[in-house]
């Protein structure tokens, strides 16, 4: 074969052998980019007809009674300490609630997340509250236009404030990986005992208020700086298969 | 010789991967984790088609799980430390096809990983691992390393079975 007159021909061919690779890493550097868009977008359209039926949406109906009940209880008790704050417990207790199928779960391992049948198309946005039977579940993470994605109280990194009623205290739920986590109260005598209820902050922003958390498992008294108790979560993401997600 | 990622449906057997992790069958499961899915796929890939191509897929393959999973860690950059050693294996080494020795090298796979992403979260914390977190960790890797471990005489076999086939020599 004669010489070429171009000496940087080969080398230009060479770099377009590799564009279709280059165009392939820069596709998949957008699927990570989206957080997986068009992989959980598509794993819906396949998953939809296995989809958890209707039976356990009754369950929820019936359980969302009971944990009415307790909110009720909640409330009533706030109404009186905090009139100043009754702007924002009306806006916690506005409807606004959607539906969601849970179509993927890994309550355990490294990432411990849901994912929902539902996205932003209804109406669903990062931040936003996620109920189980009985209670809080995690927060929205991510998404997509037909999906979304929980981050559960029980992952690493989890951090939310929570109230304890009876003994009118604060403390932060701090995700451990563990189906259990852990609750870091501010006061050096926080006053509460196992059985106790925890729920979110009924002046809560981030969160919807006087949402039942969990209960108080047991109590360390001897942690430093300040006691640390065991939270059992009241609504175990392991056997839910429908969640309601609580729109702004 | 045809390699393995001149041929698309070879590729395209890496969708599994997010399938799997996606779906993440409770039966296929200890304690509630689930096997290293991408090691299991990546493992047999690699041995087949070098250490370049290893680290090309293990470089997509923890994209993609990336984007799939929150926040606070990713698997590529220990996926692709073992696309290229096990390439490499594969290129000098005599054909790895043992049962016995697929197993051991899925479990160093999925403890890489696992400790690639323990350190991670140990950075993300301020260099502190309190005792949860830590007893979790453990309990996580050594789950999803056994489980791992496990399942890998079984699929890697297979797949490697299949792949060597397709490219004869």
């Amino acid at each position: 074969m004669a010489p070429s007159l171009w000496p940087g021909k080969g080398r230009w061919r060479g770099a377009g052998r590799l564009t279709p690779w280059l165009l392939f890493v820069a596709a998949l550097l957008m699927v990570r980019l989206s957080k997986g868009a068009g992989f959980a977008d598509a794993y819906a359209l396949v998953s939809r007809p296995f989809w958890p039926g209707p039976a356990q949406r009754e369950w929820i109906t019936s359980a969302a009674d009971l944990e009415q009940q307790s909110r009720l209880q909640l409330l009533e008790q706030d109404n009186q300490r905090l009139r100043g704050l009754l702007e924002l417990q009306q806006r916690g207790n506005s409807d606004g609630l959607v539906p969601a199928a849970v179509m993927s779960r890994t309550p355990r391992g490294w990432w411990q997340q849901l994912e929902l049948g539902r996205g932003s198309s209804h109406g669903i946005s990062a931040g936003d509250s996620v109920l189980g039977p009985g209670g809080l579940v995690g927060r929205i993470a991510s998404v997509t236009p037909s999906t979304s994605r929980v981050k559960l109280l029980t992952a690493p990194g989890t951090e939310i404030g929570v109230w304890l009623p009876r003994s009118r205290s604060h403390a932060l739920l701090v995700g451990q990986g563990t189906s259990r986590p852990q609750l870091r109260f501010i006061d050096k005598d926080p006053n509460v005992r196992p059985g106790d209820l925890v729920s979110t902050s009924p002046a809560s922003t981030l969160l919807p208020a006087n949402m039942p958390v969990g209960v108080i498992q047991s109590v360390d008294e001897r942690s430093v700086p300040a006691p640390r108790a065991v939270l059992q979560l009241i609504a175990a993401p392991e056997a839910i298969d429908w969640v309601q997600v609580k729109t702004e | 010789m045809n390699r393995l990622h001149r041929q698309p449906i070879c590729v395209a057997s890496a969708l599994l991967v997010p399938l799997a992790t996606l779906s993440s069958p409770s039966w296929l499961t200890i304690s509630g984790v689930a096997p290293a899915w991408a090691v299991l796929w990546l493992l047999p890939w690699a041995l087949v088609d070098g250490p370049v191509s290893g680290v090309m897929a293990g470089l997509g393959l923890g994209l993609v799980l990336d984007g799939l999973s929150l926040d606070g860690g990713s698997q590529a950059p220990a996926l692709m430390l073992l696309g290229w050693w096990w390439g490499r294996l594969g290129r000098r080494a005599a054909p790895i096809q043992r049962s016995l020795n697929l197993g051991l090298l899925a479990w160093i796979g999925a403890v890489v990983v696992g400790l690639a992403v323990l350190v991670q979260i140990w950075l993300r914390q301020g260099f502190v691992l309190d005792l949860g977190l830590r007893s979790w960790g453990l309990q996580t890797l050594v789950c999803q390393s056994l489980m791992t471990a496990l399942l890998a005489p079984l699929l890697v076999s297979l797949q490697l079975l299949l792949w060597r086939r397709r490219t004869p020599g």
